[in-house]
């Protein structure tokens, strides 16, 4: 019983060094950030990222994933949606999945790049979808509703 | 005692016995008739009694009570005076194991373990949506749910694949894994749950690792004829109406039990309009979860023979629900929610949706002869396992269903898990000591279906032989001892991609579970002792325990869409290992009953999924990579309980915990883990009635939970703020001429409070826990014997 009440004892009063708590923010409000909510991108053309992420500590990585949104998921982290297209089948759907780590963990990132749209992609409702982690792998996600013509 | 005294002048070899009796809770008991030869005493208030035992009758001591199975001892001849404890169970008990070697499992608060019984009275009035949420009450106890009907057993922190339920004496095999699981037990159909808080192995082998629940059916009908129950229940807050019905017959030394109970629910409610699941917003329509609905079926055969050195008895179970899954939050595409189609009835359960099978055959025998009881379980069960969802092209899955694939389209994952199991074990007594040595076998065949993948079909096979000794020093103090051996074969089979991934400028079927075959031996102990001179008691138990990696540590390596995030298992993580030292002290008396339970645990090797900061592009399709790891981790808390009776029929009680977990080394390195419950009390005040007449077992009673905060968290948890929560419960058993009738009322919530429970499957999404809720149930036994010959 002694030892065992000096080893609670002894696990309480150890200094315990503060943990991270704090997810990672994605930024798309600011002047030139892109997707914007409900923006329209063109077949053939570019669909061009650029967001800012920043964490407290160290952001980890990034990924993109562009995928179609025919059937209307609600799937949007902006309150106001976008006037949808009618539902339809999809037929040959944009789909892209791109992950990126960001070199040297900085606490703050500007993502700048850009996506090629195939021609031949089915046009309509899209959602082009972020997620950040930080290094301790907090996430944060944030769903953007674009239209592809 | 004159008669004893002056029975013992004209006797010759007199010893003296002495001794004391208690009920399984350890509460002494008064007024026990002890009876050796024409020797006749009684108990007094403290359940001590003692005489001078004649040398030359026959020494049996035999004791008696009304509602209580009588319990017969041979004495050993001695020289020296007898000191006996005796516990003596219930009349209802019948299926308890053998007694006559004593006490078997009765000790409960001698035993060296943290061991905590709840009765069929204890679950009436605390009838929740599932059993665990019924027991939940218990310090120490919480549950992982997603809502009313489905909720797996966490037990100081741990729960999954680290809680062993024990049903009918055969370890009850799931999908354990999964928090969106329930565990497919029919409360109605249990007697009375035992509840180990801290490592087991030593008897249940892996998993056993964090805490044991032990279920046990209801007992048959101790005299010839026919009888039954019918028990009623009634929710309000999820418009749930269940029952069950059981008839049961005896006939000399057969019987035969039959039981169906039934359960159905409409989506439940919560004080909220709106929840954000990760960062989406969702509107609720009239504060319900969109598609939450279920329903379940249980019946249950049991028919077996009982004599006083034999019993065997068969049980034949099968357990069904279907339940529907929170339509906005399943998966990371909360894609089709029709909010008009799911919101136009609240009863229907539509799609996303999981349907349970679970099939059990037992028999369970065990066989008295002199010193020695043998007991045998064996076993077959059969989970089937199946999640509905339209398909969605999650990654890079086809935008559209293939026509040729022969996965019905709405089948997102299926999981067929047969077991067969077989234990074994012989007790011998000898002097003070009682040594049990046992078999446990069990052998699972796992397949899998759907379009989805996260697990491989598997096989394993394990083994474990074991030694348990209960060494009585004295009246007073008791030493357990335990060793055993433990062998695991397991073999998990290749899994391939039915769809094309692009990888460079090629499109593959990925491979995403090669064949894998791994071998795990482990030596556990246990090493313990009791010390218990009424009214206080002390126990401190110190062992080592392991757990074997589950197929999802080993093999996944797919996408959670309810988490967002690629699980990758680890083919070469080593089985667990648990060190726990485990004390308890207390009193007990008839006013106070007061147990402190401190612990404290230490793994070498907690495996753990570990999210990480990066995403996987083929096998992930981009989402955050969790890989399972393996890291030191440092455990401890306490319990508190505390009840007091105040007079007049008033009683107050204490509840309490505390836990902390910390990671001592990884990539999370001073972080919690994760489903670590924040600090809570619970305050209870009953007031007992009784008129002697039409009102029996008549109770008020409020309970009061505080709940702490909980910021120690760790990815992708979220801080949890405190609670306070009130329930109100009342109930009676009312004589309606000459039939009782059991009444319960629960008024959960009281206040409607909006709060969050950190353990919750639904905490990610920030959605508060049940709204109000009114309970009812109601029971109704009833019977009819035959006239006994005189």
């Amino acid at each position: 019983m002694t030892a065992l009440a000096c080893l609670v004892l002894a696990g309480c009063s150890k200094d315990e060094t503060p943990v991270d708590t704090t997810y990672p923010v994605i930024d798309l409000a600011f002047q030139g950030a892109s997707p914007q909510q409900c923006g329209t991108f063109s077949r053939g053309q570019k669909i061009s990222f650029k967001a800012r992420f920043s964490d407290n500590v160290a952001l980890g990585s990034y990924s993109v994933d562009v995928h179609h949104n025919f059937d209307h998921h609600s799937h949007s982290t902006e309150v106001s949606d976008c006037a949808l297209a009618p539902v339809k089948v999809p037929v040959k759907p944009y789909l892209l999945i791109r992950n990126f780590p960001i070199a040297g963990n900085p606490a703050a990132y500007e993502a700048v790049t850009e996506f090629d749209i195939p021609a031949d992609a089915d046009p309509g409702d899209y959602h082009f979808l972020i997620r950040l982690t930080d290094r301790e792998g907090w996430q944060t996600l944030k769903g953007i509703s674009i239209k592809i013509n | 005692m004159l008669l004893l005294w002056a029975l013992s002048l004209h006797c010759f070899a007199q010893i003296q016995v002495s001794g004391q009796v208690s009920d399984e809770d350890g509460a002494p008991l008064a007024g026990v008739d002890v009876t050796a030869g024409n020797v006749k005493t009684r108990t007094d208030q403290a359940g001590r009694f003692s005489f001078i035992a004649p040398g030359k009758d026959r020494r049996e001591v035999v004791l008696s009570k009304r509602g209580f199975q009588t319990y017969r001892q041979i004495l050993a001849a001695a020289d020296a005076p007898l000191y006996l404890r005796i516990i003596l169970l219930p009349a209802e008990r019948q299926l308890q194991e053998v007694q006559v070697l004593g006490d078997r499992d009765a000790r409960l608060r001698e035993q060296p373990l943290s061991v905590r019984a709840v009765d069929a009275t204890f679950i009436r009035r605390n009838l929740g949506g599932s059993m665990m949420k019924t027991l939940e009450r218990l310090p120490g106890v919480k549950t992982i749910g997603i809502g009313s009907g489905q909720s797996k057993p966490l037990i100081r922190g741990l729960g999954f694949n680290r809680v062993v339920v024990v049903d009918k004496g055969v370890k009850h095999e799931g999908q354990q894994w999964g928090a969106d699981h329930g565990l497919e037990i029919d409360q109605f159909a249990a007697g009375r749950i035992e509840i180990v808080k801290g490592p087991a192995s030593f008897l249940y082998g892996s998993d056993a690792i964090g805490g044991t629940i032990r279920i046990e059916p209801p007992a048959a009908p101790a005299a010839d004829g026919l009888a039954g129950t019918f028990t009623g229940l009634a929710k309000s807050n999820n418009q749930l109406i269940g029952g069950s019905l059981q008839t049961a017959l005896r006939h000399d030394k057969w019987f035969a039990d039959g039981r169906f109970s039934y359960q159905d629910y409409g989506d439940y409610r919560v004080p909220a309009t709106q929840v954000n699941v990760y960062n989406y917003p969702v509107a609720l329509h009239r504060h319900q979860l969109r598609n939450t609905a279920g329903k379940e079926r249980a019946v249950h055969l049991t028919a077996g023979y009982l004599d006083s050195t034999f019993r065997s008895v068969f049980f034949l179970s099968n357990t069904w629900n279907k339940s529907g899954f929170f339509a906005n939050a399943h998966g990371l595409e909360p894609r089709r929610v029709d909010a008009a189609m799911h919101d136009a009835r609240s009863h229907d359960i539509l799609l996303p949706a999981q349907q349970v099978n679970h099939f059990k055959l037992l028999n369970r025998s065990s066989w008295q002869t002199g010193n020695q009881l043998f007991e045998a379980e064996l076993g077959f069960q059969r989970n089937f396992r199946q999640e509905h969802s339209d398909y969605v092209n999650h990654g890079y899955m086809p935008a559209i269903y293939p026509r040729e694939l022969a996965i019905p389209s709405d089948l997102e994952r299926q999981f067929d898990k047969q077991v067969y199991s077989l234990n074994f074990r012989n007790t011998l007594a000898f002097e003070r000591h009682r040594l049990t040595i046992g078999i446990n076998t069990e052998r699972q065949l796992n397949s899998i279906g759907g379009w989805s993948f996260l697990v491989p079909a598997f096989r394993q096979f394990s083994a474990g032989a074991f030694a348990v000794d209960n060494y009585q020093i004295t009246g007073q103090l008791l030493l357990q001892t335990a060793l055993r051996y433990d062998h695991v074969n397991f073999r998990s089979f290749g899994y391939s991609d039915w769809f094309a991934t692009p990888v460079g400028s090629e499109s593959l079927n990925l491979q995403r579970a090669a064949a894998l075959g791994r071998k795990f031996n482990s030596l556990t102990w246990s090493a313990g002792l009791s010390y218990s001179p009424m009214p206080f008691f002390a126990r401190l138990n110190v062992g080592r325990s392991f757990r074997v990696p589950i197929a999802k540590e080993l093999a996944a390596n797919g996408v959670n869409y309810h988490y967002f995030s690629y699980e990758r298992g680890n083919s070469q993580l080593d089985p667990e290992q648990s060190y726990q030292a485990d004390a308890g002290l207390g009193w007990k008396n008839s006013v106070w009953d007061i147990t402190l339970s401190p612990y404290l645990n230490y793994f070498s090797n907690y495996i753990y999924l570990n999210p990480t900061a990066d995403h996987d592009y083929s096998y992930g399709a981009g989402n955050q990579v969790f890989a399972y790891t393996q890291s030191r981790v440092l455990r401890y808390g306490l319990e508190l309980e505390l009840s007091r009776k105040i007079g007049g029929g008033r009683s107050i009680e204490v509840l309490g915990e505390y836990l902390h977990a910390r990671q001592l080394s990884g990539s999370k390195k001073g972080f919690s883990l994760p489903f670590s419950p924040p600090p809570s009390v619970l305050f209870s005040l009953t007031q007992e009635f009784n008129n002697g007449n039409w009102l029996r077992d008549a109770f008020v009673s409020a309970d009061y939970r505080l709940t702490a905060a909980q910021n120690n968290i760790v990815p992708p948890e979220r801080k949890t703020p405190g609670s306070a929560v009130a329930d109100l419960r009342a109930g009676a058993t009312i004589l309606a001429g000459k039939q009782p009738i059991g009444l319960n009322l629960q008024f959960r919530n009281v206040f409607d409070t909006k709060y969050f429970m950190h353990t919750s499957f639904y905490r990610l999404i920030d959605l508060p826990e049940m709204g109000r809720d009114v309970v009812l149930s109601i029971s109704i036994p009833f019977h009819h014997q035959h006239k006994k010959n005189p």
